[in-house]
């Protein structure tokens, strides 16, 4: 089955983002096919590049880079969403003198026209976090 | 719509259920789910919207979000047509529970009963809330 995923909460306050990456371990290890993750509202600070969680504790952002480099994960964070939080794509942020490296590795930044593709072309859209 | 001429997987129509059951205004969110609304229209889908809950307070008229210096959200509703969303659903039992009768609200609706929304909730292909 074609999957594709949206999350909607920021990380380590809401357990969304940890659900969520269960859920896609759990999805790929039963042969099914994650299309693509799109974080959207506060989900968007899972792809914040300097997020550094104590050692002994679970590193949400990198997990996602992760899932991107090693599974091939489409990772995409929504533009608008993130502008408004101050997560800037680097030209972006580069026009208006922001920080240019906001956005962890494995993720890019896109508009709501790739969630409506995923939602379109999945059999299933799953939402994570109210 | 010129958008699905370039993509052609949109000619895939779904069946795409709104569901807003949380006051519209005080936080980005609603504003940002109507988002996805307004862009699966312009994708072409079948786009039904639901207000139940706290959510019913949001067709109101004479909001003053510009209070709060927050959107307005009534000028979206007017819109909505514009987008061709012509289903817009308002629960029954939370119109009675807030107290409210159809000639308060901005824009016409059509108010049907919990069983109907449950059938369907059950015929579409995606609901969302958030």
């Amino acid at each position: 089955m074609k999957i594709s995923i949206q999350i909607n909460a920021s990380p380590y306050q809401h357990q969304a983002a940890d659900t969520a990456w269960h859920f896609i371990q759990a999805a790929m290890a039963g042969g099914h096919e994650v299309y693509r993750v799109f974080f959207y509202h506060d989900g968007i600070y899972n792809a914040a590049r300097d997020s550094r969680p104590p050692g002994d504790e679970r590193d949400i952002v990198k997990r996602w880079s992760e899932l991107n480099s090693n599974d091939g994960v489409d990772l995409v964070v929504c533009v608008s969403s993130a502008q408004r939080r101050g997560l800037l794509e680097q030209s972006v942020a580069k026009k208006v003198g922001g920080y240019e490296k906001a956005i962890a590795n494995g993720f890019r930044i896109a508009g709501l026209g790739l969630l409506m593709e995923a939602i379109i072309d999945s059999d299933r859209h799953i939402t994570f976090g109210a | 719509m010129t958008q699905t001429a370039i993509l052609p997987l949109a000619l895939k129509m779904k069946t795409l259920f709104f569901i807003i059951d949380k006051a519209l205004h005080g936080n980005v969110c609603a504003q940002e789910f109507l988002d996805i609304a307004l862009m699966a229209a312009a994708f072409d889908q079948k786009v039904v919207l639901l207000f139940e809950a706290d959510g019913v307070n949001a067709l109101l008229k004479n909001q003053q979000a510009e209070a709060l210096e927050l959107k307005n959200i009534t000028p979206i509703l007017n819109a909505l047509e514009l987008y061709d969303i012509k289903e817009v659903l308002v629960e029954k039992e939370s119109m009675q529970a807030w107290g409210l009768v159809e000639r308060q609200l901005a824009i016409a609706v059509k108010v049907v009963s919990r069983c109907e929304i449950q059938r369907q909730i059950n015929l579409a292909d995606h609901s969302f809330s958030f």
